[in-house]
């Protein structure tokens, strides 16, 4: 099948990327099938479910509904990208250690957009996470251990800031 | 102080889910793989007449096409109890999204365009939309001969009634006292019929599996359940020894029952047969709908009482619309007319459940496996009962229940929990005595409910296997069949073995699930693998402690029963090595292993209605508070409080997670979630028109109670979590809006429309007797 293809320059979990797509390519295939970055995860493919979360330019996007060559001078962040030199990230570790997830097929997802959300608000109250948060689904937890690591997040964060 | 149990430790796959690197079945990606997609009927019911794939195989990067033309099976039906389902259609298709035909190409892309160059044939039948239909006496039959099928032997009370040559796949009766004489002089009695719509599990992770026929071998790597027990259908569709059939399950995202039993696995052997490749397939959130449901059901409860609120009499009649194969169809019929009459003290019981065969999506196994239908009825009905006999509906529950230590049926282990007592504690908890605070909002009325509901645990006839060793430098390996699909049972029984071998968490691995080693195992289902696996693990581990303690013997020129295993060291008199120590010394320089094997089986009791006793009493309570706005029909969770016994908790953090999740689905059922059917269609397969559990929907205020009785038989004292939630919810909810309103919801979920109308209707009517 011939397609247009397109290149792209663009920061990919902090690295400098450039690839060729084509201009029918899914942000999600490519970062799946392409980068093998596997950690982002295809659930609904209609941008309810949130599990494909990606932060694009720190924003939480649907990478099931947006096209790779959106890339282009972007600055990407999957999970895979997220622990720096030092450990795992504080949501990782509170998602951890609050009990955020079970199955772990949201998790990835659910992580990012907790994450655009902290950026955002350091401190969330609960009702701000719950709003916030309502752009993800999770089947197993229940959310409120969901919550609970979200809190305890922006806690570890608050304590690694002297 | 433990080692390891009761302690929330790190689940032992955290790190890896947190990070990405988690490998699900649908990350799998094998070299020369080729991806396959499904032709799906657009018919409820029709006659095949003709396929021809001859241009979808003619094209470019197709490599194989199946049909029932080129199918070569030995056995193309599959089934968990009734063999009815084929791998493609033969005859007929029977549902809108049954299966036609597959295409594996070398990208998706073109399998799915080759989809459409099947040309196919149909002869529309009449179809059969719900269970009336299908009951009908002039019905068609959808499916035209009896399916083979291996009907389980029950013991006392039970039966299982056949009704050949009709849509009726499956009828269990249970009988117990003479029903119709203790209604006839029961002071009151009390009929009503509950309805309950079908749900979707909607596992974050789709169906998804990869399947390498290499002919003389067939390796399925499948986000499954159930890995024996399909491991034993693909050995006997396509005729191997199941030793030249290997199925390997990477991490699950989420089974909630969906993924018990054969779901696309044959059909993926099928193919890759045909391109002599693997062939992996992925199915669509839109195939993930049409492929499983919970069944929708009918239950009409009639119960008689004294006028002290004492129940003397039950009588239940069960429907489920069992769509068109039947799955887990009969297990999920069985178990909910074995649960129908609920956790009290009636002399007097009489059930018929059906499952019906309809042209719909199949019914199967869904958390709470029949028992949330049942309960939704039992417990509505407990609170009309309360209501007519100006009875408080906590003491009237108190009344009735079974106490600890007392016979739900013959043959069945006795009620392992203190119910009464767990009632008194959520009533507590949701403030029962006392009225709601009244909204300020005109309109807008509030009300408290409660249910209390009760599961047999574990499963019927099950057996688990496990193995443990350790290994010369004192780690240890765990090989288990239960597969870890987010309960967290794999960390949970690596605690188990780390309490008998007295060894750090940290030197336990759990191997990973591969039928080539895994010792067997039924599944992973029925909250059943802290008690069933839960035991042969434990097992596992005291045999490779003992072994051990042999072996420390011959090193300490000392008696076994003398030396203790402590911290990881063997300690005799004022000796002390550690287990590493010991084994170099027993085994030289070169490795050795210690291999502890442990088994569980449930034994067959004759007089145990379902011929086997459960393992252990799940129990689901609940308390909610509502807020009814009577102009839109809006119902608002201001307060939930679930409880449930864990027995011992092995890992509290953990079963919190559970017993929450669980709760959810329930919440789910009870107020959002619904498969609506626009005739032959399923209208909302999919997340944007299919309402699910959102984070908004937590209710504001909300906490779960988890109570240790320590009455359980899995390893010290525990006993299954993680369906209990679902048992309570929709009836605790729909009696705190009788509550608010004085209307009766009967039918769930209670939609604004549903809930709308029913107000609009019969405000404050007094229904039910």
């Amino acid at each position: 099948m011939d397609e247009t293809t397109v290149s792209l320059k663009f920061r990919l979990n902090g690295r400098e990327c450039r690839a060729e797509v084509a201009a029918s390519e899914l942000l999600i295939d490519f970062l799946r099938d392409r980068m093998n970055l596997t950690g982002t995860k295809r659930s609904c493919d209609m941008e309810i479910c949130g599990a494909c979360t990606v932060l694009l330019d720190g924003k939480a996007v649907s990478s099931c509904s947006l096209f790779a060559f959106e890339l282009d001078g972007k600055e990407v962040l999957t999970i895979e990208g997220l622990a720096g030199p030092n450990g795992l990230h504080p949501l990782q570790r509170a998602f951890i250690e609050c009990g955020g997830f079970q199955c772990g097929f949201c998790t990835p997802g659910m992580i990012l957009l907790a994450k655009s959300l902290l950026d955002e608000k350091p401190d969330p109250t609960v009702d701000e996470i719950r709003d916030y948060m309502d752009a993800n689904l999770c089947r197993c937890t229940g959310y409120q251990m969901i919550i609970e690591s979200i809190q305890r997040a922006a806690e570890l964060a608050r304590e690694a800031k002297p | 102080m433990t080692i390891a149990v009761g302690q929330s430790i790190p689940r032992i796959d955290g790190q890896e889910k947190v990070t990405g690197r988690a490998l699900y079945a649908s990350d799998l990606k094998l070299p020369n793989m080729a991806h396959g997609k499904i032709l799906r009927s657009p018919h409820a019911h029709a006659k095949i007449v003709r396929i021809d794939a001859r241009r979808a195989e003619a094209m470019s990067g197709v490599v194989a096409v199946l049909t029932r033309e080129n199918l070569t099976a030995n056995a193309p039906y599959f089934g968990t109890y009734i063999k009815d389902q084929p791998i493609v259609a033969l005859e007929k298709v029977r549902y809108v999204g049954d299966i036609v035909a597959a295409v594996a190409a070398t990208d998706e892309k073109i399998a799915e365009k080759a989809l459409g160059e099947i040309e196919v044939e149909y002869e529309e039948l009449p179809a059969l939309f719900d269970v009336d239909a299908a009951l009908a006496e002039n019905a068609p039959a959808i499916h035209d001969e009896n399916p083979a099928r291996k009907d389980p032997k029950y013991g006392y009370g039970a039966s299982l009634l056949r009704h050949d040559d009709t849509n009726i796949f499956y009828h269990f009766h249970y009988e117990r006292g003479d029903v119709e004489r203790a209604l006839k002089e029961s002071e009151r009695v009390f009929t009503e019929t509950y309805y309950l719509s079908g749900a979707q599990h909607y596992p974050m992770e789709s169906h998804v599996c990869v399947a390498d026929d290499r002919g003389e071998e067939i390796t399925v790597w499948s986000a499954t359940q159930t890995p024996f027990p399909l491991r034993q259908e693909i050995a006997r569709m396509f005729g191997l020894p199941l030793s030249r059939v290997r199925v390997i399950v990477p991490y699950v995202g989420g089974g909630y029952g969906a993924k018990s039993g054969v779901k696309n696995e044959a059909l993926a052997v099928a193919l890759s047969r045909l391109a002599k490749r693997p062939v992996r397939i992925y199915l669509s959130a839109d195939e993930t709908f049409k492929t499983l449901s919970d069944p929708g059901a009918k239950v009409t409860i009639t119960t008689g009482v004294k006028n002290d609120g004492t129940f003397v009499a039950r009588r239940c009649e069960i429907y489920f619309d069992g769509g068109a194969y039947a799955n887990s169809g009969p297990t999920v019929t069985e178990r909910a007319g074995y649960r129908a009459h609920g956790p009290y003290r009636i002399p007097n019981v009489k059930t018929d459940a059906y499952c019906v065969y309809t042209n719909k999506v199949p019914g199967g196994a869904f958390r709470g496996f029949g028992g949330p239908q049942v309960s939704f009825a039992y417990e509505s009905q407990a609170d009309t009962i309360a209501r007519q006999l100006n009875i408080d509906a906590v003491e009237l529950r108190l009344k009735n229940l079974l106490g600890k230590g007392e016979s739900y049926t013959a043959g069945n282990i006795v009620i392992d929990c203190d119910l009464k007592n767990e009632l008194k504690t959520i009533a507590e908890a949701i403030g029962w005595k006392e009225k709601p605070e009244p909204s300020k909002t005109p309109g807008v009325r509030r009300g408290k409910g409660i249910a209390c509901a009760v599961k047999d645990g574990g499963g019927v006839n099950k057996e688990a296997n496990a193995m443990v060793q350790i290994l010369i430098d004192g780690s240890a390996l765990l090989f288990l069949g239960s597969v870890e699909i987010g309960q967290g049972v794999r960390t949970a029984l690596m605690q188990v073995v780390a309490e008998e071998l007295s060894l750090p968490p940290g030197k336990i691995q759990v191997a990973p699930l591969d039928s080539a080693f895994t010792p067997f195992d039924r599944g992973t289902h029925a909250s059943s693998a802290i008690t069933v696996m839960g035991q042969a693990v434990q097992a596992a581990a005291r045999d490779a402690r003992e072994k051990l303690l042999a072996l420390a013997a011959e090193v300490f020129e000392a008696p076994a029963s003398e030396i203790a295993l402590e911290d990881g060291q063997l300690l005799f008199g004022g000796k002390k090595a550690a287990v590493s120590e010991v084994m170099r010394r027993h085994f030289g320089d070169l490795e050795g292993e210690i291999t502890g094997r442990g088994r569980f089986k449930v034994e067959r009791r004759e007089d145990a209605p379902l011929g086997y006793p459960a393992t252990f009493w799940e129990n689901g309570l609940a308390a909610a508070e509502v807020e009814v706005d009577e102009k839109t029909g809006e119902i608002r969770l201001l307060n939930y409080v679930s409880l449930t016994d864990a027995g011992t908790m092995i890992n509290p953090l953990h079963c919190r997670g559970q017993e929450e999740g669980s709760v959810l689905f329930g919440i789910g059922h009870a107020l959002y979630e619904e498969l609506v059917y626009r005739d032959s269609q399923l209208a909302n397969p999919n997340l944007m028109d299919y309402r699910l559990p959102r984070f908004r929907d937590l209710p504001r205020k909300f906490h779960s109670i988890i109570v240790e009785e320590g009455g359980g038989t899995g390893p010290f004292g525990a006993k299954g979590i993680g369906e209990g939630g679902t048992l309570a919810a929709a009836a605790a909810i729909c009696n705190a809006v009788y509550d608010a309103t004085g209307v009766r919801l009967y039918k769930v979920p209670l939609t604004g429309q549903r809930v709308w109308t029913a107000l609009a209707e019969k405000p404050g009517a007094k229904r039910g007797e």
